[in-house]
């Protein structure tokens, strides 16, 4: 074996490593159980804390009328219905923050998922 | 030149003839005294204290009260030459037009007059608190100058400007006993009497004039003024008081026939930590959590105030909100921060968290109301008794303005608002004063809705009026002192002309 064929092996382990630390553990992107919701989901940046502000959500409906509402209401892509919320003044209070609906009902999902 | 005179050196019964006794020497009654200094007119300026504030004379300013919580009756006053100048904050803002204009959402509303009214008044009423040039309407473009203002999204509040009286240098603010005593002196046709305390209006036994005012000291000397006019100017509720208990010809007092002397008591409520506004960015000019001085003489500090179409189409009472210290936030915060801010596309890294305080305006309330008591001061006039009552819906009302605050740092994506207060418990945890006190000798043009007309004289009487902040029927949020000066300097042009 020479030596660019040993690089080129190297380089190619490390790849099929940093994939499959990526791909398997949440060493660098947190993975989730799959749902029925995901499509939802992904529109969270950090699912985590949309998670803890979900969490305490007062009287949340369950994650099945919360995706059915949110495929409702969310037709075009997050920035769009949130900016939505903010000028119908459609804000919903979590533990006294004032949060547009959808982000509240997506991070209510998160908690339920 | 007349000296300060020391009404316990009068001889007893001496009886005083001036043109105009003002009754009172705080910023209205000298404020008033100065404005007629250019005339022939003797003032005679009755001031039940001295230069210097005694336990004693404090005392009759002592009260009850019933209802909810409130400052005792004698915290709020200082009974010597400048009265609540020597305390307060001096913090200076116009009243808006809407707080003269009757809202058909608030019972009582409206001023006999607009605000144009008063508009030529105001220059002269910055100057007498010393707050630099009036540059209200420019802070925005001043404060841009100096550090980006927090962009808030269209809708019902918008940012606006106090200015701060200032005596000299960085000494804050203005105290009018101080301040104006040489100005008193140096008047001529001013007599300045200290240690004077006014017991009683008697009134000509048709009630159609004041007669007299009987005197006392604390040291047992009564004497007797009779002047030609009379001006209240002891202070939202001592004018109330003193017109109760003046009461041998009419019986429920003098201006009372309608029962409306004492009713209508207000004050501005500073409930603290009222929310918690989140900047994105983390960084705050520093006039939104301080008086700055903008370096042309002016000291300034920024608030959200409702805009006057806002306040009609939610039915809100006036307030001014302020940004106060930072806070630290819990893990729901931290989440709701995070969770908003990508979701509004903007960069909250360096986001921090403020305290967020006001001042408000209270509704219109004939209950909330000053009355006389068995229980006499030391010169055996009765002391007063004061029923306080702020409702739910004062605090619901003002919760809508902050909502529609957390929704325009929303749409701007400038920040993240919390409500903190839900309950009346937590409203009140918190509660401060604004020891304004206002309303109870209230401006109506029609007698059985107003002690005093739109002039500030007393219904029914053709020689007595009121000055101060006794006399505002509505009263925004906005600190009284600049406004009632500006009222007591049209009042000074009023008595010009009956008094000449």
């Amino acid at each position: 074996m020479n030596r660019r064929a040993l690089l080129a092996g190297l380089a190619a382990a490390g790849g099929a490593l940093a994939a499959g630390l990526y791909r398997f553990t949440d060493l660098f992107v947190k993975h989730y159980p799959p749902t029925a919701h995901d499509d939802l989901l992904e529109e969270l940046g950090d699912r985590d804390q949309a998670a803890r502000l979900g969490a305490a959500v007062d009287n949340a409906p369950d994650a099945k009328a919360l995706a059915a509402r949110l495929r409702t209401s969310l037709q075009g892509d997050l920035a769009t219905a949130v900016q939505a919320d903010i000028a119908a003044g459609r804000l919903t209070e979590v533990k006294g923050w004032l949060l547009p609906q959808t982000v509240v009902l997506l991070s209510a999902l998160a908690a339920k998922s | 030149m007349s000296a300060f005179v020391d009404a316990r050196t009068l001889a007893a019964g001496t009886v005083l003839k001036p043109d105009i006794a003002i009754v009172g020497g705080g910023p209205a009654g000298i404020s008033l005294a100065l404005a007629l200094a250019a005339t022939k007119l003797d003032i005679l300026l009755l001031e039940s204290g001295s230069m210097n504030l005694d336990p004693a004379v404090q005392d009759m300013y002592a009260g009850s009260q019933s209802g909810d919580d409130y400052a005792s009756l004698d915290a709020g006053r200082l009974r010597t030459l400048g009265g609540g100048t020597n305390h307060w904050g001096g913090w200076c803002r116009p009243l808006d037009a809407s707080d003269f204009e009757k809202r058909d959402w608030v019972p009582h509303s409206g001023w006999p007059f607009p605000r144009t009214a008063l508009d030529p008044y105001y220059p002269r009423a910055q100057a007498l608190v010393e707050a630099g040039p009036w540059i209200y309407d420019q802070g925005d473009r001043l404060a841009s100058a100096k550090a980006p203002m927090l962009p808030l999204g269209h809708g019902g509040l918008y940012t606006s400007w106090f200015q701060f009286s200032k005596m000299r240098g960085d000494v804050l603010p203005t105290r009018f006993g101080v301040r104006y005593e040489a100005d008193i002196k140096a008047a001529a046709t001013i007599k300045p009497l200290l240690n004077a305390n006014v017991t009683a209006i008697r009134l000509t036994p048709d009630a159609r004039r004041v007669d007299r005012l009987d005197v006392a000291t604390l040291t047992g000397l009564r004497f007797t003024v009779k002047p030609r006019h009379v001006v209240l100017a002891a202070g939202g509720m001592e004018n109330a008081r003193l017109l109760l208990a003046s009461n041998d010809v009419m019986k429920a007092g003098v201006g009372n026939q309608n029962d409306m002397v004492g009713r209508f008591f207000g004050d501005n409520p500073i409930p603290r930590d009222v929310a918690t506004l989140v900047v994105f960015s983390g960084k705050r000019g520093p006039y939104y959590g301080n008086n700055l001085n903008m370096g042309n003489g002016a000291i300034m500090r920024a608030v959200f105030a409702p805009t006057a179409a806002f306040a009609r189409s939610r039915h809100i009472m006036g307030s001014l909100t302020t940004m106060e210290h930072p806070v630290e936030l819990d893990e729901t915060g931290k989440a709701a921060v995070i969770t908003a801010a990508i979701a509004l596309g903007v960069d909250a890294s360096n986001a921090r968290a403020f305290s967020v305080g006001c001042g408000m305006e209270l509704m219109p309330d004939p209950d909330r109301r000053l009355t006389l008591t068995g229980e006499k001061d030391a010169l055996g006039l009765p002391r007063l008794k004061l029923h306080m009552r702020v409702t739910d819906d004062d605090f619901a009302r003002y919760r809508l303005t902050l909502a529609e605050l957390g929704r325009q740092l929303l749409a701007s994506g400038a920040g993240l608002l919390r409500l903190n207060c839900s309950h009346r418990e937590e409203w009140l945890k918190n509660m401060d004063w604004g020891h304004h006190h206002l309303g109870t000798v209230r401006m109506h043009s029609n007698p059985k809705q107003g002690v005093v007309d739109g002039d500030g004289k007393v219904h029914g009487l053709a020689n007595l009026h009121v000055a101060g902040s006794a006399v505002f029927p509505t009263y925004g949020a906005s600190n009284p002192t600049l406004n009632l000066l500006a009222l007591t300097l049209r009042l000074a042009d009023h008595l010009k002309r009956i008094a000449a």
